[in-house]
């Protein structure tokens, strides 16, 4: 199915080798883009690329080869194999990102273990008594749930302090996020408390913005915040990483959303200082105390193929023009493309403007469909997903007090909106299915209210 | 070598259509741990044959005597290609499957788990990734209780000695550095009863309370990894339940398909075993049992995943069945293991038997070829066992240990950890390393006569470990 001919465990009947290149043969046309993705379901408008990713027929291929290699000699591949194919896969990372050194990058499942890794750390700065109570962690009202959570379970729990910044949205410019964050600092700051931790989204998940995070984390800097996180799931292969431009203490992005591996790899990035960082993987393992990318490369027993396919991945998008750039600028222009496409047929807006969106739009939804709650949104999104075969996330914007909102061409406000992804196996008839099934909707009179469940 | 034919080739041949199933002490018993198995009627020529086992195993490197099975386990290919379709469903669409599958899958292998380890509810099994994740949790769990002033500073955490590594490293990270103390119980090895372990625990037990503390945790192994021992664990727990020890953790790492784990039986609070070593699994599951009668500490509601998800607060199953976009598939492929142990005769606890018996025996050739000893009677091992090396050898440090087990992988493609036991004082001559061999379904007698042959080479060519470089 894939243009390299690799026939399943009859590569690995020499022993002890690195598995097989693809043949590498030019650029990649669309029906080979198309056999990449064979295994995605036919029929399904799948624009939602940003929640679960994709990984194609070739990485998959790769990632089975370290599994059977492992399987095959399980003690040799821990004693010989392991480390070395980690390594590599963090060197590549080092150099795409810009790190100093590959000491700062650790390999860890998913951007929810990175910050299990941060808040841990935080928490027992609290504990031990090197924080004061109350002093604050200062992050945005949009931060991922699974964030938010890990916050109460390590930082509240231990009485810090927690101030949600609010994130406009729709929003219009940089400087509306970065004037509502500098409010937010001077809230954390209030009453002689210090603002130990600010987590600033890189592209932030519902609703999808780019955030101006250079400049968030040189102010965090001004304000003398002690230490940023910069929760990047969603960067790497949707946006430039350089961390020694963007500065941030510690920042993770997930490679199977967007950099084409399989479930699941993050890396997570710890600039270099002076002191002992004393942040560690929660899962201790023997190699406790030999640094964060260590003791991350050793948490048990477990199947680490896909943090060894980095090298893969990088020569399988190195078969586009442009490589991983020119993914990236694609997805953008055509994301945007689609959005105004769905924009002008509803009648509504985007969420931001094309500058400050990656391969992921906000669009805001006809207001006929009457989206009221979370609940309505789940609703709307669980009917695209049974009736029209599109998978979408949509977002519920809980307008509050004060706040105007924007109208749609009906003239009523727009409370809802979709995310759409662009990944290189989209087409443009997945959202031209999705902005018929609206308009079916609207035209139907649907509400979410009398939408049928289930 | 009494037959030419390895115990399951035997067994294979004998035709028992009995229902009898066998401790590994070798008595019948009316068990109540596998009673819900529902056992098809399998005939004896529907039981998985010898070359349906190799076929399944065919992925093994056939160069090497695989003799660590206790390592890193094994997983037969029709279970890999069960986790293939796993993987691929979720690949296939991501969204529907996280949203409709995931969730009840993994609740259906926690309820088979549930009844093969005789817990009392769904909820008191949670899927993990291995048992040094488990161990994580709990000792995080204990951290906690330190920190937040419920425990003394002080108050100790009972371990025995020969934890294994990870653990040990856990308890520091999460006891010692919220104030915990930890003591460890020094064990005998090579050990000729199971009294000797329960006197030297009583012993720990003591140290723990002395000067006033109590001891708010014992974590014991019920299998220990090197040296390895079957650990009389039903005995223990009794002592800590009446030495007032508020909670106690067993790291069955080696548990379930290696020893019998009825959690009613052991009565411990705490229980961790991984599925990928002596189960079928593929890398990496694991199941924490976390009785919900349990007392001391935060309990069981203070059981977190260190991995905080969106799902945290609605108990640790839920909270481990989702710590973020992960490949779940090793563990979705569970109710299809006990259809794979089934294909054998007495399912899980019949290779148990054929695994310790064989095990057994093949150690006794080995001490009887290089005139040395067990490293523990046979009723204290189960599918390991470890095995004297000749004292010619010479080894005598970790570093000995490590070079000699490289040694033999390169030069005579055997696989097997050797364990180094120091020298005692008064002691002459001793033992100081021991191989510890493991069997499983695919390993056969060669495996073993290999290593036999090649360690007799080494003593006839006058090998010592101290010739090995770094």
């Amino acid at each position: 199915m894939e243009s390299g001919e690799r026939r399943n465990g009859d590569s690995m009947s020499h022993n002890h080798r690195a598995p097989k290149k693809p043949r590498l043969a030019g650029l990649l046309t669309e029906s080979d883009i198309d056999s990449e993705f064979a295994h995605h379901q036919t029929g399904v408008a799948r624009i939602n690329n940003g929640s679960f990713g994709c990984c194609p027929g070739s990485v998959l291929e790769a990632q089975r080869e370290w599994q059977l290699r492992y399987l095959r000699q399980p003690d040799e591949f821990y004693f010989n194999g392991l480390r070395r194919g980690l390594v590599a896969s963090r060197t590549v990372i080092s150099d795409l990102i810009n790190a100093d050194d590959v000491d700062e990058v650790s390999l860890v499942d998913n951007a929810t273990t990175a910050a299990a890794i941060v808040l841990q750390k935080v928490g027992r700065c609290f504990s031990e008594g090197k924080y004061k109570k109350e002093d604050t962690v200062v992050m945005f009202h949009c931060a991922f749930q699974s964030v938010k959570k890990s916050i109460q379970a390590y930082v509240s729990r231990v009485g810090g302090f927690t101030v949600e910044v609010r994130l406009p949205f729709p929003v219009n410019s940089n400087e509306e996020i970065i004037s509502k964050f500098r409010e937010g600092l001077e809230k954390g700051r209030a009453n002689g408390r210090t603002v130990r931790l600010a987590i600033i989204d890189h592209i932030t998940s519902m609703p999808c913005v780019l955030m101006p995070v250079r400049e968030l984390v040189k102010i965090c800097r001004e304000e003398g915040v002690e230490q940023v996180f910069v929760d990047a799931a969603h960067a790497i292969g949707s946006v430039k990483v350089d961390v020694k431009e963007i500065g941030a203490d510690y920042y993770v992005s997930n490679l199977h959303k967007w950099l084409f591996c399989p479930p699941s790899i993050a890396f997570f990035y710890c600039k270099k200082r002076g002191s002992e960082s004393d942040v560690h993987h929660p899962v201790v393992s023997h190699e406790f105390g030999n640094g964060l990318p260590i003791e991350s490369a050793w948490i048990g027993t477990r199947d680490y193929s896909s943090q060894l396919v980095v090298p893969s991945v990088m020569e399988f998008v190195n078969r586009f023009e442009g490589g991983i750039e020119g993914i990236m600028i694609r997805n953008h222009d055509e994301a945007v493309r689609m959005g105004l496409m769905l924009a002008d047929a509803w009648g509504t807006n985007l969420g931001s403007p094309p500058e400050m969106c990656v391969g992921m739009v906000m669009i805001g939804l006809p207001s006929k469909l009457c989206v009221e709650s979370d609940e309505d949104a789940t609703k709307l999104r669980s009917y695209l997903r049974v009736h029209y075969s599109v998978e979408v996330p949509v977002y519920f914007l809980g307008l509050r007090d004060g706040e105007e909102g924007v109208k749609d061409k009906d003239s009523g406000l727009i409370t809802a909106y979709v995310r759409i992804s662009h990944q290189i196996y989209n087409k443009t008839e997945d959202y031209e299915r999705l902005r018929d099934a609206i308009t079916e909707l609207v035209k139907d009179q649907m509400t979410c209210q009398n939408l049928p469940s289930g | 070598m009494a037959s030419s034919l390895s115990p399951p080739e035997k067994a294979s041949y004998h035709h028992r259509h009995s229902s009898k199933r066998y401790s590994t002490n070798g008595n019948v018993e009316s068990s109540s741990v596998s009673d819900f198995v529902k056992r098809p009627k399998i005939s004896p020529q529907n039981y998985i044959s010898c070359s349906e086992i190799e076929s399944e195993f065919s992925h093994h490197d056939p160069e090497f005597a695989r003799i660590n099975n206790g390592s890193f386990g094994c997983c037969p290919s029709s279970i890999l290609a069960l986790q293939r379709d796993w993987q691929l469903r979720f690949l296939r669409q991501p969204d529907r499957f996280y949203f409709d599958e995931l969730k009840p899958k993994i609740s259906d292998s926690r309820s088979v788990i549930k009844r093969l380890i005789n817990a009392d509810h769904d909820d008191e099994v949670s899927i993990v990734d291995n048992a040094t994740t488990a161990a994580a949790i709990v000792l995080q769990q204990t951290a906690w209780a330190f920190r937040e002033g419920r425990f003394d500073k002080g108050d100790a955490v009972v371990m025995l000695h020969y934890a294994y590594g990870s653990v040990k490293k856990s308890v520091e990270a999460y006891v010692t550095r919220s104030g915990g103390h930890v003591i460890e119980v020094q064990l005998p090895f090579p050990v000729n009863s199971a009294d000797e372990i329960i006197d030297r625990f009583r012993i720990g037990l003591e140290s723990g309370k002395a000067n006033g503390r109590r001891v708010r945790l014992a974590l014991i192994d019920h299998v220990t990894s090197m040296p390895s021992v079957v650990i009389p664990i039903k005995e223990l727990v009794k002592i800590c339940r009446r030495e007032g020890v508020d909670q106690v953790f067993v790291d069955a790492a080696h548990g379930i398909g290696c020893v019998d784990v009825d959690m009613k039986e052991i009565g411990a609070d705490f229980y961790t075993s991984n599925l990928h070593k002596w189960f079928f699994a593929p890398p990496s599951v694991a199941f924490l049992y976390c009785r919900k009668s349990s007392n001391g500490g935060g309990g069981v509601a203070d059981l977190h995943h260190p991995v905080v998800s969106n799902e945290y607060g609605n108990g640790l199953a839920v909270e481990s069945s989702w710590v973020g976009t992960r490949d779940y598939s090793a563990q979705l492929v569970v109710p299809s293991i006990l259809e794979f142990v089934n294909r054998f005769e007495g399912g899980i606890d019949g290779i148990k038997k054929r695994n310790h018996e064989s095990v057994v025996e093949m150690g006794h050739m080995l001490v009887k070829s290089w005139g040395t000893q067990l490293g523990c009677p046979p009723e204290m091992c189960a599918s390991m066992i470890m095995v004297g090396l000749p004292v010619y050898l010479g080894v005598s440090s970790d570093s000995d240990v490590l070079k000699l087990r490289t040694f033999l992988r390169e030069k005579f493609r055997i696989e097997i950890p050797i364990y180094f036991r120091p020298p005692e004082d008064g002691e002459i001559d001793p033992i100081t390393g021991y191989v510890r061999i493991s069997f499983q379904v695919y390993n056969k007698p060669e495996d073993y006569h290999r290593l036999r042959d090649a360690i007799n080479e080494l003593v006839r060519d006058g090998f010592r470990c101290a010739s090995l470089s770094s």
